[in-house]
C-alpha cells in the first residue's frame, strides 16, 4: 500500500522535510512495515502533485538517514531496523510535539508536576 | 589568447547536455529612455527546474523573458539561450522554446481550432493529444472566435500556442492571474507533467505566491530592476523563520542588532522576529543570552516576499 502523504505547501516547512517526517511517522506507527515498496519518485509526483526534485530530495535522505533502501535496480523499500532504532524513531514525532507544549506549560507558568500530570490524564483516557 | 580560467568565455556551452543552463544572463541591463528595467543582472538558470521568477509590479520580470526569448536586445551584457546568443536563436532552436506572454497578441479572427492548427503547421514537433487534453483541462472551446474570448480565455489561448510543440524551455509571463482556482490547479499540475515528461525548464513569474509556491523549486527574485535571490526553494524555506522570544522578566532588548534580523518587533516581554541565517543553532544562542523562551516557525513565500524584494536597500 502506497503511503498516503498530505503536504501543507504553506506552512513554510519545506515540502521535502514534509515527506520525510510524513514516510517516518508512517514507519514508526507500522502503516509501513520493513520490506514496503515506496512508489517511484514520478509515481509520487504525479500522485500529490509535487515537483519530481522535491521527492527524490526526501527519498535520497531517507536512504541517506538508513531508513530507505534500495533494493533491485531503482526500488526503494522500508529498511529492517534494530529495535532500539525503531524505538528512537517512535520517540521522535512524540519529541516535536512535547516541545511545543513544554514550551506553553513555561509560558503559561503551568508547575511542571502539575503539567506531567496532566500529560498522564491524557495518556490514560 | 587569454587563459580560460581567467577570461570567461564569451559564449555557454552548448545546451544540449541535461545539466547545462538553458539560460545564461551575463552584465545584462536594459534601459527604455530613461527608465532602467534591469540592472547588471547575472545569472544561471538552471535546468528541469520550476523557477519562480518573483518581483513586484516593474521589477523587471517581463523585461527578463522577453530578453531571454530574443525578443528584446539588451542594451548592453549577453543572453544566451539554449546554447545560442538569445539574439541569433534560428528556426531549430525557436522551437524548442515556448513563451506565453501576459497580454498575448493573437489572430484575433480565427477559432481557437483555427488558430491552433496554424501554429501547429510551424513545428513538427506539436503534440495533438497534449492539445486535446490540454483544451479539455482548461476548459477551453475550441468552436470560440478569439476576438470573443474573455481575459481568461485568452490566457488559455496562450499558454496552449506555448506548450503544444513540448518546448524544452518553457517561459510564462504571469498565466494564472486570469484563471480561476481550479484551471490554475490543472496548469500547475501539467507543468509538474511536462517536467516529469520531458525534463523541461519552466520560468514562471507570478504575483499569485500561493500558488506557484507548489511547483516551484528554484527561486529568482528580481527588486527594480536588480536580481536579489537566485536559490533552491527549499534552501530559502530553511533560512527564512519567525523567532518568538518570551521573557518573563521582561528583558528584552527594544532592538536587536544581529544582522541576521531582518524585521522586528519588541515591547520588552516579547519579540518576533523575522531573520534568515543558516545557522541552525542561532536561535538558541540567541535566546539563551537573552534568557528568554523560544519558539519558531517557518515562513511561507507569501510571508518571505517582503523580505526577498526588500534585501537591496538592506544592502545598500
Amino acid at each position: 500500500m502506497p503511503p498516503l502523504l498530505s503536504i501543507d505547501l504553506h506552512n513554510g516547512v519545506p515540502a521535502y522535510r514534509q515527506i520525510m517526517d510524513q514516510i517516518k511517522l508512517q514507519i514508526a506507527t507500522g502503516l509501513l512495515p520493513p520490506g514496503s515498496e515506496l512508489p517511484s519518485t514520478r509515481a509520487l509526483s504525479a500522485d500529490i502533485a509535487l515537483n519530481p526534485m522535491t521527492i527524490s530530495k526526501a527519498y535520497s535522505l531517507l536512504e541517506r538517514d538508513g531508513v530507505l533502501e534500495r533494493r533491485r535496480g531503482q526500488t526503494l523499500i522500508v529498511r529492517e531496523r534494530p529495535a532500539e532504532a525503531q524505538q528512537t524513531a517512535r520517540l521522535d514525532p512524540l519529541r516535536q510535539q512535547l516541545t511545543a507544549a513544554a514550551h506553553l506549560a513555561k509560558q503559561l507558568d503551568v508547575p511542571p508536576a502539575q503539567a506531567v500530570k496532566l500529560f498522564r490524564e491524557l495518556l490514560d483516557s | 589568447m587569454p587563459s580560460p580560467a581567467l577570461a570567461p568565455a564569451p559564449t555557454a556551452p552548448a545546451a544540449d547536455t541535461a545539466d547545462a543552463s538553458p539560460v545564461v544572463l551575463r552584465s545584462i541591463t536594459q534601459r527604455f529612455g530613461k527608465h532602467t528595467a534591469l540592472s547588471d543582472v547575472s545569472l544561471a538558470l538552471p535546468a528541469g527546474r520550476i523557477i519562480g521568477l518573483l518581483g513586484r509590479n516593474g521589477a523587471g520580470k517581463t523585461t527578463l523573458l522577453h530578453i531571454a526569448a530574443g525578443l528584446l536586445p539588451p542594451t548592453s551584457g549577453a543572453c544566451t539561450t539554449l546554447g545560442t546568443p538569445s539574439g541569433k536563436l534560428d528556426t531549430p532552436q525557436l522551437t524548442r522554446l515556448g513563451l506565453v506572454q501576459q497580454e498575448g497578441r493573437y489572430l484575433e479572427w480565427m477559432t481557437v481550432r483555427q488558430h491552433l492548427d496554424f501554429n501547429a503547421s510551424f513545428y513538427p514537433s506539436w503534440d495533438r493529444d497534449l492539445e486535446k487534453r490540454l483544451l479539455e483541462a482548461l476548459e477551453l472551446d475550441p468552436k470560440r472566435k478569439i476576438v470573443q474570448l474573455s481575459p481568461g480565455d485568452r490566457q488559455k489561448v496562450g499558454i496552449l500556442l506555448g506548450t503544444c510543440h513540448r518546448p524544452a524551455l518553457l517561459l510564462l509571463d504571469e498565466p494564472i492571474s486570469s484563471l480561476d482556482p481550479i484551471v490554475r490547479r490543472r496548469l500547475l499540475d501539467f507543468l509538474l507533467e511536462l517536467l516529469r515528461d520531458d525534463g523541461t525548464t519552466v520560468v514562471i513569474s507570478s504575483h499569485i505566491l500561493n500558488d506557484v509556491e507548489k511547483i516551484v523549486d528554484w527561486v529568482v527574485a528580481l527588486e527594480a530592476g536588480e536580481l536579489v535571490e537566485n536559490s533552491p526553494f527549499d534552501l530559502l524555506q530553511e533560512s527564512y523563520a519567525e523567532w518568538t522570544l518570551t521573557s518573563a522578566a521582561g528583558a528584552l532588548p527594544p532592538s536587536f542588532a544581529e544582522p541576521f534580523v531582518l524585521q522586528q518587533q519588541s515591547n520588552g516581554h516579547q519579540a518576533v522576529l523575522r531573520v534568515r541565517t543558516t545557522d541552525t543553532e542561532a536561535a538558541a544562542r540567541l535566546a539563551a543570552a537573552h534568557r528568554a523562551e523560544l519558539r519558531t516557525r517557518p515562513l511561507n513565500l507569501d510571508e518571505m516576499f517582503p523580505l526577498l524584494t526588500d534585501q537591496r536597500r538592506r544592502r545598500s
